[in-house]
């Protein structure tokens, strides 16, 4: 193996605190009383206080909660069987269904599901709109290619079929084929998938901002409106979300880790 | 060879009526809306529009310009960074990673919050710089220029690029380069015909994400400028909501910004099945 020379390593600093800065920023202003030199002073939870008990940012974080939480668990529903079918499948259908998942979130951008979902839902037959409805089924939608992906390759390196059929060689029944050999060997891999959707719907701001309306006003949407109102809360709303992503992403790397040590 | 059974038809149908359900059928609906007037005959005014206002066309070559400038920058980082992470030591390497793929799940306005605060007007960054080399107040990174927008779009492109690049430099075989170069193979050869055919597939599908994403990207520039960008993407937005409220002109302007992402999507396609065949592999 070569060796990296001293101009790459700079480079690569540089690159790494071009990501590691940028998410210290909200935190350290979320603590500091006072930050407008180089820099910040002083220490205080306040802006955290303000962020809980102000009523229109402390509802926001309820709707945020709700929303992940069913999205994550319509992700379930509906990606987890859907992963599952197309790890059994060979050929052209799987190849198709796979494209399907991996190709529409790639050309149906948020702006347009945005546009989409409020030019067919605003009128009859379904008027969600505006609804927390709405914006629990958006999210969904935009949590399933990962969650797709994450279980697809769950069940890929278990090889399905093999374990179905040797556990019903044993007279185990499709109940009991679930439950004892198929999901323990994919709980890791399908609750890495639900961290991921979790994470993507607390931060989500594009479809929602154009679906939610008054009534569904999630963290993200009253960010949006403290950053030109209040900096301070928003460093408070901004750390959060570092905070979620963060916990969701040790989650998933400890997930990891926990596989690949399983799999020796 | 397996078919698909009964058994898989039910466990698809829950999939299959969520995205023909609140996917298609939602986008149906958008294509039909653009070719109808508000009351009901049809028209391809709103399509006519997009081709003679030149508000709608600067829209469309901004985006095609910052896509192509955010896909560059990120194809570049993304590339060099995955490039060096399998030559560190295994536990950096791994960090490296990790790291790196934390920006994709959090939220574009935490993103902008956290550059306004570093390189705003009288951001930290922007201070240090004034005070090392005692620069007037007029002078500063200014974020909310397309400069700006494109650095702050970096931090989402960078990593993005760099988790497929990491993963197609790892398969790059070391002992298929030693073997042309001992098989008396020049530099370029080796390039032309065994680095680059094994590069060539996964750089342009990490190419591909990127101006999907960045065509389409609007969130972030929202937080940063508001409507003062004149992008395709924040030209829908705006038809969506209150002030310059016209659906049907949000839907012509998406089926646009489909049709330009299909094609961008297509052409990389291509060009990545040619990379393939004139490597001969």
């Amino acid at each position: 193996m070569r060796r990296v020379t001293s101009l790459q390593m700079v480079l690569l600093v540089l690159l790494v605190a071009f990501i590691v800065v940028p998410l210290l920023m909200p935190v350290i202003f979320s603590f500091s009383v006072y930050w407008q030199d180089i820099l910040p002073e002083g220490f205080t939870l306040q802006w955290y206080e303000r962020f809980l008990s102000k009523p229109a940012t402390s509802r926001s974080l309820t709707v945020s909660l709700i929303v992940a939480s069913s999205a994550v668990a319509l992700n379930l529903v509906i990606a987890v069987p859907a992963g599952y079918a197309m790890a059994r499948m060979r050929g052209r259908a799987r190849r198709f269904l796979v494209a399907v998942a991996r190709i529409l979130p790639l050309v149906l951008p948020p702006v347009v599901v945005g546009t989409a979902l409020l030019l067919a839902f605003s009128g009859p037959p379904l008027a969600i709109s505006g609804t927390i409805w709405m914006v629990i089924i958006a999210h969904t939608l935009l949590g399933f290619p990962f969650m797709i992906r994450n279980t697809l390759a769950s069940f890929d390196t278990l090889d399905v079929n093999t374990l179905s059929e040797a556990a019903q060689s044993l007279g185990a029944n499709l109940w009991q084929r679930l439950r004892y050999v198929i999901l323990p060997n994919v709980a890791p891999g399908v609750l890495a998938g639900a961290l991921l959707v979790f994470a993507i719907s607390i931060g989500e701001f594009e479809v929602t901002s154009m679906v939610a309306g008054f009534e569904a006003q999630t963290l993200p949407l009253q960010l949006f409106q403290q950053i030109r109102n209040d900096m301070r809360i928003a460093s408070a709303i901004s750390a959060f979300l570092v905070y979620v992503s963060l916990v969701c992403f040790l989650g998933m790397t400890w997930l990891s880790a926990y596989l690949r040590e399983r799999r020796g | 060879m397996r078919g698909i059974g009964w058994a898989e038809w039910v466990l698809l149908a829950p999939f299959v009526l969520f995205v023909v359900g609140f996917e298609l059928y939602p986008i149906l609906v958008m294509v039909g809306r653009s070719f109808f007037d508000q009351s009901g005959a049809p028209t391809l005014a709103y399509y006519l529009q997009i081709l003679e206002n030149p508000v709608y066309r600067t829209a469309i070559r901004n985006s095609l310009l910052f896509a192509t400038a955010g896909a560059a920058v990120g194809a570049l980082g993304g590339t060099f960074v995955g490039y060096l992470a399998p030559r560190l030591p295994r536990r950096l390497h791994q960090f490296l990673l990790s790291l790196y793929a934390l920006p994709l799940t959090l939220s574009g306005l935490v993103v902008a919050f956290a550059f306004i605060v570093l390189l705003g007007r009288n951001g930290v960054l922007n201070l240090i710089a004034r005070e090392l080399f005692d620069l007037p107040r007029n002078v500063y990174f200014d974020i909310y220029s397309w400069y700006g927008i494109v650095l702050v779009y970096a931090f989402f492109q960078i990593p993005l690029m760099t988790l497929t690049m990491a993963a197609v430099f790892e398969n790059l075989d070391r002992s298929l380069i030693e073997a042309a170069r001992n098989l008396g193979a020049r530099p370029w050869q080796v390039w032309r015909h065994v680095i680059i055919p094994v590069l060539a597939p996964g750089f342009l599908a990490g190419l591909s994400i990127q101006f999907a994403g960045l065509l389409g990207a609007f969130g972030t520039v929202l937080a940063l400028v508001g409507g003062a960008k004149n992008l395709l993407a924040i030209q829908i937005y705006y038809h969506t909501s209150e002030s310059t409220y016209n659906l049907p002109q949000a839907a012509a302007l998406s089926v646009v910004l489909i049709g330009l992402i299909a094609s961008v999507l297509f052409l990389l396609n291509r060009l990545e099945r040619w990379a393939r065949q004139a490597g001969g592999g």
